[in-house]
């Protein structure tokens, strides 16, 4: 145990902006990143007895601020205001800012990391450190922490409903989703922070266990990098956010510690390591996104997308199709913005379709990126300003599957009764039935269709052989800063082929455990 | 479109954006009458007017006021990057800029000069266009002044949302 336990702090929650400017703080551990790997690793590695120091750049946001409202809840949880999106603006990406990171907005699905990912990993990555073996009482210990259980039929709104319908009457598996819930009221404003502390988030859930602990959670600051001496990282100099929240007040401050792990997700994680002359290699490459198409389908009874659970349902169907791009697909809450963005055109024609708000359904195919070797995924890079860019184009086979993923969401729900599904923008194809579907797609560009993503995976791969990744996978640490980890989804080598959160828990809870007890000794 | 296609139309692209902010028929100034109503943030006034004109279009629900949707879109800019500011000024000049519009549509007209019909002429070129810029602009811009519009409690009732339900907060 370091001196530094010795005059550890009572853990708090602590705006940066109430620090004076130059504030040095002293750590045994600083972790960057609040969201699903840092909150984790803040609880487990606190619980050892180490004194834990989080910094994180979005506010300490609670269920007060969530109001339901998009105005209000987009600007404040989400990274650029809601507004980020590849170099090319050809994906928009919906990703948490906040203290408790993505899983404060998130949809609550959760899924394990499908055997055959790890598997892949292993013969395709490298990856010889982590199994799903040794990942499973791992994942038992996450599920009864967050209250981790599958959906009953009967709690599911009509949005998927009429998804498990549809793939039934096609014959296409379908199942309920596992959701982090307790005391659900099934609102449905999960995007925009759960207003009662239902959604066992990492902001109710293990960052209040690693304050109780002892861990300090420091909002509002901005690491712009570390810095390494003599063969280490020493510290990490950061500056203090402003009251808008976003852009920096002029404040900074420094962290000391003995170890550091960055837990800043797909993009912030290789944009710090940038910043700080630590890229280069595999750095800011390989980073996937699930990219997502979705449909808008027409029934002739209110659907009402805005209310109830928001993900209840999934089909993994059609996940693996051999060759081809995999795809699963799931519903998606619609409130008035989210389904303004979502619908094609302008003027009179998107006001029109906007007055069918209730009656709408809407669904989500995303593909499954990053396993056929020609599938290389972003990259990332820093602007100079610092911000981070990421420049993925959705290559031709991705958007392939995206196109046969919406036709498959178009024949799902007219399974289930719709009147109407549409999707694309130009050329929009809007189809009564399937032979209108076939008609409407035949030679469809498939380079026009308008995607999205809310999982960002990769940029920082794991792996063994220090040439091809960034981290070795037995501790995640990094292959040449022994005092450097990184623990967050940008370890991922590929996509998941589910939602991401449970499987960045399962991952950050076995490797902090290993590092706890490394330490220790 | 394969990897080398997009760099060729990204360069025409960045060549395009240049064009915008800079030559000839840009220097045609821009309607002004969309005034801001308070202090801007992240954007000038020329933007401003532009962006608004642009919201006039994008956004059909009766009630819209594009003054207040130039505003809240001002207000969002101003929290992102600077880099992401000046790229979205040079996107509206684009739009804007009657040289480009000349060369590729036929108009020798800013974008604040053109009538209502005229305009949606020109988003309808841009949704369509071959050229990733204009397509990835105007689905910037699409989704900014909707969302700007669609966001606030004013829209809900004329699309038939109800809004968030009462609950009640446990203690």
């Amino acid at each position: 145990m370091s001196q530094a336990i010795a005059l550890h702090k009572p853990g708090a929650f602590v705006d940066a902006g109430t620090l004076a400017d130059g504030a040095t703080l002293k750590a045994d551990v600083v972790i960057i990143g609040s969201g699903a790997g840092g909150a984790v690793s803040a609880s487990q590695l606190a619980s050892a007895g180490f004194d834990v120091l989080v910094l994180e750049e979005g506010g300490h946001h609670t269920r007060a601020d969530f109001k339901m409202r998009e105005d209000i809840n987009y600007p404040m949880l989400y990274q650029e205001a809601g507004a980020r999106a590849t170099k090319d603006v050809g994906v928009t990406i919906l990703q948490g800012r906040a203290v408790g990171g993505t899983t404060v907005v998130n949809w609550t699905t959760s899924f394990r990391t499908p055997a055959h990912v790890y598997e892949h990993w292993r013969s395709a990555h490298a990856v010889g450190g982590v199994t799903v073996e040794q990942l499973g009482p791992h994942w038992d210990e996450v599920e009864r922490r967050l209250n981790i259980q599958q959906v009953s039929l009967d709690e599911t709104n009509r949005n998927n409903r009429v998804l498990y319908d549809g793939c039934k009457a096609l014959g296409l598996a379908v199942e309920t989703t596992r959701r982090n819930v307790k005391g659900c009221m099934k609102s449905g404003y999960c995007g925009m922070g759960c207003p009662v502390d239902a959604k066992q988030s990492m902001l109710v859930t293990y960052l209040p266990d690693a304050v109780a602990r002892g861990a300090r959670v420091v909002s509002r600051c901005r690491v712009d990098k570390l810095v390494v001496e003599g063969g280490a990282v020493k510290r990490v100099a950061a500056s203090v956010i402003g009251d808008d929240g976003y852009n920096v007040s002029g404040k900074q401050i420094t962290v000391e510690a003995r170890r550091f792990i960055l837990a800043a997700g797909g993009i912030g994680t290789p944009a710090i390591l940038i910043r700080s002359g630590l890229g280069g290699g595999m750095v800011g490459r390989r980073t996937f996104l699930h990219p997502v198409h979705g449909t808008a389908a027409h029934y002739k009874d209110p659907v009402e997308p805005y209310y109830g659970a928001p993900q209840s349902v999934a089909s993994h169907a059609h996940a693996d199709r051999g060759d081809e791009v995999g795809l699963f697909y799931e519903a998606a809450p619609m409130h008035p913005m989210l389904a303004a963005v979502a619908t094609p055109g302008y003027g009179a024609m998107h006001h029109g379709a906007m007055q069918r708000l209730p009656y709408l359904a809407a669904h989500v195919a995303l593909a499954i990126d990053g396993f056929h070797p020609s599938e290389e995924g972003g990259t990332i890079s820093v602007r100079e300003s610092g911000a981070p860019v990421i420049d993925y184009v959705v290559p031709l086979r991705v958007r392939k599957a995206l196109l046969f993923g919406a036709k498959t969401l178009a024949r799902i729900n007219f399974a289930a009764g719709a009147t109407e599904v549409g999707f694309g923008e130009f050329p929009h194809v809007l189809a009564r039935n399937e032979k209108e579907l076939d008609r409407l797609t035949e030679n469809y560009d498939v380079m026009k269709l308008p995607l999205f993503s809310a999982h960002v995976m990769g940029g920082c791969k794991m792996g063994d052989d220090p040439k091809s990744s960034v981290v070795r996978s037995t501790d995640l640490r990094h292959h040449t800063l022994e005092n450097l980890h990184v623990v967050d989804g940008s370890v991922f080598p590929t996509s998941l082929g589910v939602n991401p959160q449970e499987s960045i828990y399962g991952l950050a809870h076995l490797i902090s455990e290993r590092l706890a007890s490394a330490w220790k000794t | 479109m394969n990897r080398r296609t997009f760099i060729r139309r990204g360069l025409w692209g960045g060549l395009l954006l240049a064009v915008g902010s800079s030559i000839g028929l840009a220097s045609w100034p821009t309607d002004r009458s969309r005034k801001p109503r308070r202090g801007l943030r992240a954007i000038d006034e020329r933007h401003f007017a532009i962006l608004a004109a642009v919201a006039a279009r994008m956004v059909g629900a009766p009630k819209a006021d594009p003054i207040e949707i130039a505003h809240r879109i001002d207000a969002q800019l101003a929290l992102g990057a600077p880099e992401a500011r000046a790229d979205f000024g040079k996107l509206l000049l684009l739009l804007e800029n009657a040289l480009a519009g000349l060369v590729l549509d036929g108009r020798a007209r800013p974008f604040t000069h053109l009538s209502p019909a005229a305009q949606d002429d020109v988003l309808a070129h841009w949704q369509r266009s071959s050229l990733l810029i204009r397509r990835s602009g105007y689905g910037v811009l699409r989704k900014l002044t909707q969302a700007a519009h669609y966001a606030a409690p004013e829209a809900w009732a004329d699309v038939g949302y109800p809004g968030p339900p009462q609950i009640g907060i446990p203690s």
